[in-house]
């Protein structure tokens, strides 16, 4: 394990009960968050990514259940009584999510709203808190702070919004800022804005950052390392460089490959990857993936590929040990 | 413009009346779509590209006459469909058809795949006999790709990307010439994202289909149309061809735009993290006057405050900005 490890996950699973039956959302999860990165996690709806962090936040729904451990900081959060996770959240981690307006009371003010977390964190009066809210919200660039503290969340815009959560998750300077899908309701041009404020904030106040996309562009502009997740699973867990420029996992490459690409010379069809993604009320006994993986051998069916190390800190779980290239526009 | 055209559209608006804000709460008018002009050529893709709030949605619904237009034409093969009444307008929608962005929510649940498919058909064709749609639906699902044993599911059964395969075939069992895509892969995930835009290139080059294809991500556009509009605050910024418009943009707030698209390359990515701008689309009820890019525009000078740029030809495309010469340069 890593000396400047922050945020250590081990074993996490994350299993909800439905009327179906068990639905294994996670599985046998290991990764840590060292202080000051930027680990971006990337995968589809379904592959696990949200519901890791939630079950980090200790946010799962009430049908959820998280096994394993997470240490924050050398010490155990994972299933914390109900009062200590409260004094933790907000306090030394806190969370984004895509849409800032269902996590923001539209009935209370934006200055409420944002001194409430000082006066319960770190019972400031309301005048000092407010103070603090006014210097938060001209950190991420809000003009004319102490007026907007007087508005409502449904008078600023989406991308604005999303300033006020990241200036309300800051207040407290939490070492770890999870942010899931940060950009994805937002406008390109915003979210350039918003990816620029982040990689600030982070330079600013050394805040590690978790960045949760389906967007590898996005995890391209921000993250130092990246681990991709299929199917409750992670598949691959490298540095950005190394992931991009010598990905080791047909998914990887499947993701890669399949988007179309303004920095590459336009293709007459794109590559894709066949099928979709599994269900995850089975749990096969091989790889996850090898329904629609191009390079299939027979062990694949039959074992589930560990997540090891192929070198220089760059990690994958797959059995087929070739070259990959093998993923082609299809006829 | 040229008399072969498929659909011409000229000085198109669309206004919607609006309550403003404050304590009397006037009637303002919401511009969604303000004078846009613009072809469309038998077998072309042209894509329409903007952020939220550009009219894309709204000028292709007006299009299609599911919205009212306010004024201007709209004209199919030189048909004009703005002063048109539903009995007449009602052949027309055989040549004009449109796929929706969530698949799932513009699906009936309560009704099968085949009766969703069929629907069309039913209303348009109604002479067609019972036998002769069946065998036009289970052909429109093999297009698509759907198995004909999918016929009698529910929509909740198929993934989001099965779905949409659906409200493709919705839209093409009437076999019309036109399909307007609005945002028909934005909701999909990146692996399924892929194959259903191969589907609909496929289709366009099997069935000789002609698309308007709405989208806000410019990589998806360039890889699937022909000629591409971009819109702001509901007007025309460019319309020029794919390859000079990706090469060479000539309105800034086309490089603006293109500027701000992740590229998932971390060596690019971090190259090109220039300081982007700081500065939020005006409000559409209060349109700056002049130019509507001009307050997020870096070139904007006394002109572009007073002056509507027009849309004009500059070396074979079609620019609104008083600077263009500068970056055609």
């Amino acid at each position: 394990m890593a000396a400047d490890a922050l945020l250590e996950v081990r074993n996490l699973s994350v299993r909800f009960a439905t009327g179906d039956g068990p639905v294994y959302a996670v599985n046998d999860l290991d990764l840590e968050v060292r202080r000051g990165e930027v680990l971006g996690m990337v995968g589809e709806s379904g592959s696990g990514k949200s519901q890791t962090w939630l079950a980090v936040m200790g946010l799962l729904a009430k049908n959820g259940r998280a096994e394993g451990s997470v240490c924050l900081g050398g010490k155990e959060i994972l299933n914390l009584p109900q009062r200590a996770l409260t004094r933790l959240r907000g306090d030394r981690m806190a969370m984004i999510f895509q849409d800032p307006m269902t996590a923001m009371n539209p009935f209370l003010t934006v200055g409420r709203q944002m001194t409430e977390v000082l006066e319960w964190h770190r019972h400031l009066s309301r005048r000092e808190a407010r103070a603090r809210c006014v210097a938060a919200l001209e950190s991420v660039h809000i003009s004319d702070a102490a007026r907007r503290l007087s508005m409502y969340p449904h008078e600023f815009s989406g991308g604005m919004r999303q300033r006020v959560m990241i200036a309300t998750a800051l207040l407290t300077e939490p070492e770890l800022l999870i942010c899931d899908e940060p950009t994805t309701a937002l406008d390109v041009t915003v979210q350039a804005q918003i990816l620029a404020l982040l990689d600030e904030l982070r330079q600013r106040f050394g805040t590690a950052i978790v960045l949760v996309t389906h967007d590898l562009g996005v995890i391209a502009q921000l993250a130092d390392r990246v681990t991709v997740m299929y199917a409750g699973r992670q598949v691959e867990q490298a540095e950005v460089h190394s992931l991009y420029g010598a990905y080791r996992h047909p998914y990887t490459e499947g993701l890669l490959r399949s988007v179309p690409r303004l920095d590459e010379p336009r293709s007459a069809r794109l590559a894709t990857i066949p099928g979709r993604p599994p269900d995850l009320a089975s749990r096969p006994a091989g790889c996850p993936f090898e329904p629609r993986c191009a390079y299939v051998t027979e062990i694949c069916r039959q074992q589930m590929p560990p997540l090891v190390s192929v070198g220089d800190a760059h990690l994958r779980a797959c059995h087929y040990d070739g070259a990959l290239g093998r993923l082609e526009p299809d006829a | 413009m040229s008399e072969s055209a498929l659909l011409e559209v000229r000085d198109l608006d669309v206004h919607f009346p609006v309550r403003g804000p404050g304590l009397l709460r006037p009637m303002l008018t919401l511009r969604a779509v303000d004078q846009v002009s613009f072809d469309v050529q038998p077998g072309e893709v042209l894509g329409v590209v903007g952020e939220s709030g550009c009219g894309k949605s709204t000028l292709s619904r007006a299009l299609l006459r599911l919205i009212p237009t306010t004024a201007g034409s709209v004209r199919l093969h030189g048909v004009e469909l703005t002063t048109l009444d539903r009995a007449a307008m009602r052949p027309l929608r055989r040549s004009m058809q449109m796929v929706f962005q969530d698949p799932l929510a513009s699906l009936d649940p309560r009704m099968t795949v085949g009766e969703i498919i069929a629907e069309p058909l039913k209303a348009l064709l109604p002479r067609m006999g019972r036998a002769e749609r069946e065998q036009r639906v289970l052909r429109t699902m093999q297009q698509v790709g759907l198995l004909p044993a999918q016929i009698n599911r529910y929509p909740h059964e198929f993934s989001g990307g099965q779905a949409q395969r659906i409200g493709i075939a919705r839209a093409l069992v009437v076999e019309p010439e036109l399909v307007v895509c609005d945002e028909p892969v934005s909701a999909l995930d990146v692996s399924i994202k892929s194959q259903v835009i191969n589907l609909l290139l496929d289709l366009r080059a099997e069935l000789g289909l002609t698309y308007i294809f709405v989208a806000h991500d410019l990589a998806t556009v360039r890889h699937i149309a022909d000629r591409v509009m971009v819109l702001y605050l509901g007007r025309v910024m460019e319309i020029t061809d794919r390859d000079a418009l990706y090469a060479r943009p000539l309105h800034p707030y086309t490089r603006l735009l293109l500027s701000a698209v992740p590229i998932p390359d971390p060596t690019i990515a971090r190259r090109r993290r220039a300081a982007p701008s700081r500065d939020e689309l005006p409000s559409p009820l209060a349109l700056p006057s002049g130019c509507a890019f001009r307050t997020r525009c870096p070139l904007a000078d006394a002109r572009c405050v007073a002056e509507r740029p027009i849309l004009r030809e500059i070396d074979g495309r079609y620019v609104a900005c008083h600077h263009a010469e500068a970056a055609a340069a």
